[in-house]
């Protein structure tokens, strides 16, 4: 008895899932357990595992690893060793009926229908053989018109849209024009098409070659295809953005004593082996402590406040934004809390995330003072309430004593708490900054528990 | 190579055959000393006598039924009906019995036989005796179906038939019985179900059953000089069908007309057209058409005749407006 395999569904609001590649091959005999095959859905790459014991059958016409698939599409089929797969099985009956005649076969086996890509052509009617003909040789009939009676494109529309398309022309160019143009790099063909009935000179390539690199033509550009990742993306920020009552406070702290406690923290022989805590570590550790004191401000799934404090920390990764989940950060200590980090940063950079760890932060921390950002306004990750950014550190000259007129050199930073007003006012949002401030200012009061 | 008739080509076939094989017998009104009425039993009476060339009352259902039994019994009739419309009298015999016997004993008994008979339309031959019948044939299982349109298939087709174990209808257009063409002094053979591709092409593919098949090489020779390519295909046999080769040349073409002087409904080429449109769906660039006499019992008014029947030029339109499709 064949087992289904169809592309499964990771999160609730999963509609489609790009299929990764397979682990297994067509044939190859697969154990309870082992990894099918991969999925890449909302930015997390799954391994989708065997429940059964058998050998698996791709059949022929299952979509190409790269392709997007519904949840629920068949991809495969696990069967028993000796057992013929389903689409087998359909072949060898037409085969043996097509001589009797085919009524009964297609009542005892209704033969599905082969997964081809259905094209809607609008009003305009296009034979079978000339759709076919059009797939084989790569033409986009939407747009043509038809010679067929009925006004219906047909076999050779296809083939003359296919001979009108531009064929690598002769380009008219002189011995010196073609040694300069593999010289400088100038595609002739190129060139030729803007000076349509000209014989290319040297001069000519050579006028190219230096327009090239002062202004990349866009048409050279590759246009970059939009992944799954940054669909997910761009979905979560327009809801961040939109559907949240959106303010950001900006408060600049005083960060000397931070910067004091992570290098006694680096230069701790003790620790040598184990991650240097970063800022972001720091400040996750303080923020934590800071949302016990002001639970408004930390929100999961549930929309209640309060509870334990996951905190998602903002990497920035080739495929675009991930935001891995610290869990339960109020229970952990500082080296801990490092050392996770630094798992999830790692794996979130070689895309080994999985959705699950991807999942149920109740409040996130985005840091980009690396890039010498002062302050900005971050988005928020719903369904949390609230997200602070935060700027670079920078030795600045601050009064220290005003009625004295005392200036200090200190580490200066600042810190931006968007806030989704809908949930919380202005003022308790003020207040758990300002909290934030004071911790990161007397990192003591966080240290000691 | 020799020319000879069609109807001179099946009766070496017959004669060879009843020298070898003396199970082989002929029944049928006028067959005997008379050589039939289109004879094709001529010159047989005296070599074999009446033991083997039997005249019969006009009686088929009972003829039919004897020969049926004398197959069973071991025995290789030849049952000429002269005119093929003639076997309606006898179509229980044929249907319930003789298409059955070997199914009903599980193969223990064969039942070969020819039913052999003039059809078609032409000659005022009028509404008894202008019948081609053959879609009712190829639909009941059991028979095979063979209708000639050469000479030289007709010889080959009828040696096939004299071998077989079946029931085989070998059905012979009056308008070809005198039709002459090249046939070969030996002995062969042409396997059913496989069909003749009378003329090669690129444009539209003709499937031309029994007389059509001249006309469509004409309309085609006349076609060709306006640019059009026609392949044109006799199948020889209706039951079994040569339906790859047709495929196969609709592959090519993409276009595909089927001629045939037999009426539309419920015909030959309804059923070709079902297992193209079913099989070949993709090669197909215009709707499969079908070019049929037309369907009403046959008037013995001459030029009413002529109306009825595609002829070259009707044809050669037909497959124009395929072309145009």
């Amino acid at each position: 008895m064949a087992v289904e395999i169809v592309m499964p569904r990771f999160g609730w609001t999963m509609e489609e899932g790009l299929l990764a590649e397979w682990t297994k091959k067509d044939g190859e005999a697969v154990a309870v357990g082992e990894v099918l095959f991969t999925v890449e859905s909302d930015k997390a790459l799954n391994e989708v595992e065997s429940f059964e014991t058998g050998v698996l059958r791709i059949p022929p016409g299952s979509p190409p690893p790269g392709s997007v698939v519904k949840v629920g599409a068949l991809l495969a089929y696990i069967v028993q060793p000796g057992e013929a797969a389903p689409f087998e099985a359909e072949a060898a009956v037409s085969l043996a009926v097509a001589v009797q005649g085919r009524e009964q076969a297609e009542a005892a086996h209704p033969a599905k229908p082969p997964a081809r890509s259905v094209e809607p052509v609008g009003k305009r009617a296009i034979s079978p053989r000339a759709r076919r003909v059009a797939a084989e040789l790569g033409v986009d009939f939407t747009q043509l018109g038809g010679s067929g009676h009925t006004g219906r494109i047909i076999e050779r529309d296809i083939r003359a849209a296919s001979a009108k398309r531009p064929a690598p022309a002769e380009v008219r160019a002189s011995p010196l024009a073609r040694r300069a143009a593999a010289e400088l790099g100038v595609n002739l063909e190129h060139l030729a098409a803007s000076r349509p009935g000209r014989r290319l000179e040297r001069a000519d390539v050579e006028a190219a070659a230096q327009a090239a690199t002062q202004a990349p033509s866009m048409a050279d550009r590759p246009s970059l295809p939009i992944t799954a990742a940054r669909r997910v993306i761009a979905e979560r920020m327009m809801a961040g953005a939109h559907t949240t009552a959106p303010v950001t406070l900006t408060t600049e702290v005083d960060a000397t004593e931070l910067v004091r406690l992570r290098a006694q923290l680096k230069n701790d022989p003790a620790a040598a082996a184990q991650p240097i805590p970063s800022y972001t570590d720091l400040m996750a550790k303080l923020v934590a402590h800071a949302l016990g004191e002001h639970p408004a401000l930390n929100a999961g799934l549930e929309g209640a406040a309060g509870g334990p404090v996951h905190i998602g920390l903002a990497v920035d990764t080739e495929r675009g934004l991930l935001v891995p989940v610290l869990r339960d950060v109020a229970t952990k200590g500082v080296r801990q809390i490092a050392q996770a980090a630094a798992a999830l940063i790692a794996r979130a950079r070689a895309g080994q995330l999985t959705a699950d760890e991807m999942r149920g932060s109740t409040f996130t921390l985005t840091n980009l003072g690396m890039y010498e950002i002062d302050a900005f306004t971050p988005i928020i990750n719903l369904p949390e309430c609230a997200i602070l950014g935060l700027g670079r550190i920078v030795a600045k000259q601050v009064v220290v004593d005003a009625a004295a007129e005392r200036v200090a050199i200190r580490q200066m930073m600042f810190v931006s708490l968007t806030f989704d007003h809908r949930r919380i006012d202005g003022a308790p949002a003020a207040r758990g900054l300002q909290r934030i401030k004071q911790l990161i200012e007397q990192p003591y009061l966080w240290l000691v528990t | 190579m020799r020319e000879m008739t069609f109807v001179e080509a099946t009766r070496e076939a017959l004669a060879a055959a009843m020298e070898i094989d003396p199970t082989i017998f002929v029944m049928g009104e006028g067959i005997g000393v008379r050589g039939g009425n289109f004879m094709t039993t001529l010159g047989l009476y005296e070599k074999f006598g009446p033991e083997r060339l039997r005249d019969t009352p006009i009686s088929e259902r009972g003829f039919v039924g004897l020969c049926t039994g004398a197959a069973m019994a071991g025995a290789r009739p030849v049952v000429d009906f002269m005119f093929v419309d003639f076997i309606l009298d006898a179509m229980g015999e044929l249907i319930n019995q003789m298409a059955k016997v070997q199914y009903m004993t599980s193969g223990r008994l064969k039942l070969p036989m020819i039913l052999r008979g003039a059809i078609g339309i032409g000659n005022s031959a009028a509404t008894h005796h202008s019948g081609s019948y053959y879609p009712t044939f190829v639909n009941v299982p059991g028979f095979r179906v063979v209708v000639p349109s050469t000479p030289h298939d007709a010889k080959g087709l009828f040696a096939t038939a004299l071998e077989g174990d079946d029931p085989v209808f070998f059905l012979e257009h009056k308008a070809l019985l005198y039709s002459k063409g090249p046939v070969p002094e030996e002995h062969y053979t042409i396997p059913f179900g496989q069909a003749r591709i009378a003329q090669a092409g690129r444009d539209v593919t003709v499937v031309a059953l029994s007389v059509m098949v001249k006309k469509t090489l004409e309309a085609a020779e006349a076609l060709a000089a306006e640019g059009l390519s026609v392949e044109v295909i006799d199948p020889r046999t209706l039951a079994p069908l040569d339906m790859p080769a047709i495929l196969q040349s609709v592959h090519k073409t993409g276009r595909l007309l089927i001629v045939d002087e037999w009426f539309g409904p419920c015909g030959i080429g309804a059923e070709i057209a079902a297992q193209v449109m079913d099989q070949a769906f993709d090669d197909l660039d215009a709707p499969v058409r079908r070019l049929n006499g037309a369907h009403t019992p046959t008037p013995y008014s001459p030029p009413l005749e002529a109306a009825l029947i595609p002829n070259v030029a009707a044809i050669a339109q037909a497959i124009r407006d395929l072309a145009a499709e």
